[in-house]
């Protein structure tokens, strides 16, 4: 591989990376906080990139596509959480995994119904249309302004969880969300908000990926996969974890593309199994 | 209720097992019925024998039906020769993906089994040359039986599955009601207690979780006798999930729960999707329904309604049910 090959597959890696991080972000914040893993997580994402489609058939544009998936996300989010998941926290782990499993069956079965079951082309915003000069180096400018737009939420998030009376809250909730609970938070409401922002979260990556890789059914389902392959790799519950996953499998994805592009998706699975091997709870987990 | 076996439900599997290619419209939604059900039991055996919740069983059962594939097209196998070994071969799989998986607990393990279920499913992908990739392993043989047992008609081939599939659900009863099953009951009551008593649990969940492997690549290998062919949708993540559907919707509770489950589902399936194609929806709303309301399954409430009915019949007991 070239030098020239190589600095491409790493930026699109770095891309793609950003693109699962977000994904997987919202899955390990849910965790940490309730110890609710949440099945319907790739379904969120699935949602936004067809919500992000749709808006920009009617639309033309891609920015309120990009802005509009994840709200579409996001209240899908809060909605399932008020009304059917809620119900189930008092319950065991597999119960709840089922009932969230469950509900990413019939989302992505309406998103059949409603649609159809075939892949869809989604546009590149027009004014991210064009490619950049990096000194003799051309790049695809939207894939450049993914990198940046997931670098300001991950940038963002970090400061709201480190700087914010509700980042403080949720810190506190993922050490013991009893305790918070007994210093008169609304330990419910904090649940709920933590859904909403980690189903837009996902609902963002799945509206930026959208143009990338265009939407089908299934793509949620692959998704799901992908994010616990993220937290598994970067250990799960930690906010700087599914960042370091989420960069690691985007880039063992992206340069083995260009190695064996039919293996591509199987190393990353291939690189879960040789870090759960080495450290089973993950780069950054505690054991 | 103790496992124990022979028991009154391993004479009602023979006679289900006996009935179906009479009851069902067609006999080849009876074989149906029963490789979905031994792929079932996989599920139902970690489930409700263990207390693991695997959403990778469809990985084993697409191991068995493409090394059966191979094993009877490229290799010349015979069909005995073929299943066996490819039930040993998903269940050395299955000894592997445990051996990694059950290093971690709880959520990290289910999380685990769909991950590997989907790098099996990219594997077949990515080995297209030998899998036929997204086509599929087509043109397998069905060759005759040692016995001269030509497997020449959808009647032959159901005979030789509905023997497979008893004798899957036998072994699993069996199992269940044998010493090493009531060391599994223990682990999914209290794995810390168990641990305590002096039990390498670890162990004997990898044991467990190969002896699942083993028979969802049983079923595998059922569904290639089947179908004459190997379509990769044997070991896309959807073929795990519907797996995991079958035994909650029937009960992970007992091996007859998944019986149940599987032909439920087929039933379903095969009139609902002709009227709503997007029938899985009804399904998911009943996946809901029953871990809400009826966390045994369609099994264990009839079991319950029975009991209750028994309990009524003599007086005096009735008070306690």
């Amino acid at each position: 591989m070239s030098a020239q090959l190589l600095l491409f597959q790493l930026l699109n890696g770095l891309g793609i990376g950003m693109i699962y991080f977000l994904l997987s972000v919202g899955l390990t914040m849910i965790f940490g906080l309730m110890g609710f893993v949440n099945f319907a997580h790739g379904a969120f994402y699935l949602v936004a990139a067809y919500a992000a489609y749709s808006v920009s058939l009617l639309t033309g544009s891609m920015l309120w596509a990009l802005l509009l998936g994840p709200l579409a996300a996001g209240a899908v989010a809060l909605a399932s959480e008020r009304l059917l998941l809620r119900r189930t926290y008092a319950l065991p782990h597999e119960a709840q995994i089922l009932v969230t499993f469950a509900l990413s069956l019939i989302l992505q079965e309406t998103v059949i119904l409603v649609f159809d079951p075939l892949s869809k082309n989604v546009p590149v915003p027009d004014f991210l249309s064009g490619i950049v000069f990096l000194g003799d180096f051309v790049y695809p400018a939207y894939r450049l302004a993914v990198v940046g737009v997931a670098a300001a939420v991950a940038l963002a998030m970090w400061l709201a969880l480190e700087r914010t009376r509700f980042g403080a809250i949720l810190r506190a909730g993922s050490e013991s969300a009893e305790m918070v609970s007994l210093l008169g938070v609304d330990v419910g409401r904090v649940f709920m908000a933590a859904f909403a922002l980690g189903g837009a979260l996902a609902g963002l990556a799945g509206a930026l990926a959208a143009p990338l890789r265009g939407v089908e059914p299934f793509m949620g389902l692959e998704a799901l996969g992908v994010a616990f392959v993220v937290v598994v790799v970067g250990g799960i519950g930690s906010f700087a974890g599914a960042l370091l996953g989420g960069l690691l499998i985007g880039v063992v994805q992206s340069v083995m593309s260009s190695l064996w592009p039919e293996g591509a998706r199987l190393m990353i699975y291939a690189a879960m199994a040789f870090v759960l091997l080495a450290r089973p709870a993950g780069l950054l987990g505690r054991a | 209720m103790e496992p124990r076996f022979p028991d009154p439900t391993s004479l009602g599997l023979l006679l289900a097992v006996a009935a179906l290619p009479f009851v069902l419209p067609t006999v080849t939604l009876a074989s149906e019925a029963v490789v979905f059900a031994t792929g079932t039991l996989s599920c139902s055996l970690l489930l409700g024998g263990v207390g693991l919740l695997s959403f990778g069983q469809g990985l084993f059962l697409g191991a068995g039906a493409y090394a059966s594939g191979l094993l009877l097209r490229d290799a010349g196998l015979g069909t005995a020769a073929a299943v066996l070994l490819s039930t040993l071969g998903a269940a050395a799989l299955a000894g592997l993906v445990g051996f990694i998986s059950v290093r971690r607990r709880g959520v990290y393990f289910v999380m685990l089994t769909l991950a590997f279920a989907q790098m099996g499913y990219f594997a077949v992908l990515a080995a297209g040359r030998v899998t036929g990739g997204e086509n599929g392993l087509t043109g397998v043989p069905r060759p005759s039986l040692p016995g001269g047992l030509a497997l020449d008609t959808p009647g032959a081939v159901y005979a030789v599955l509905a023997v497979l599939c008893l004798s899957a659900f036998f072994l699993a009863q069996r199992v269940l009601a044998s010493p090493f099953g009531s060391v599994l009951a223990a682990i999914r009551e209290n794995e810390a207690r168990a641990e305590a008593l002096g039990y390498g649990t670890r162990a004997f969940k990898v044991a467990a979780f190969a002896l699942a492997g083993g028979i969802a690549g049983l079923a595998g290998a059922m569904h290639t006798l089947f179908l004459g062919f190997v379509p990769p949708n044997t070991i896309q993540l959807e073929m795990s999930e519907r797996l995991i559907v079958m035994a909650i919707i029937g009960g992970a509770g007992s091996p007859a729960g998944a019986f149940v489950g599987a032909l439920f589902f087929v039933v379903a399936a095969e009139f609902l999707a002709e009227l709503w194609p997007r029938w899985l929806i009804l399904i998911g709303l009943l996946l809901i329904a029953i871990v809400l309301f009826m966390p045994r399954g369609i099994w264990g409430a009839a079991q319950e309604l029975l009991a209750r009915r028994r309990a009524a019949a003599v007086p005096g007991l009735a008070a306690d049910a």
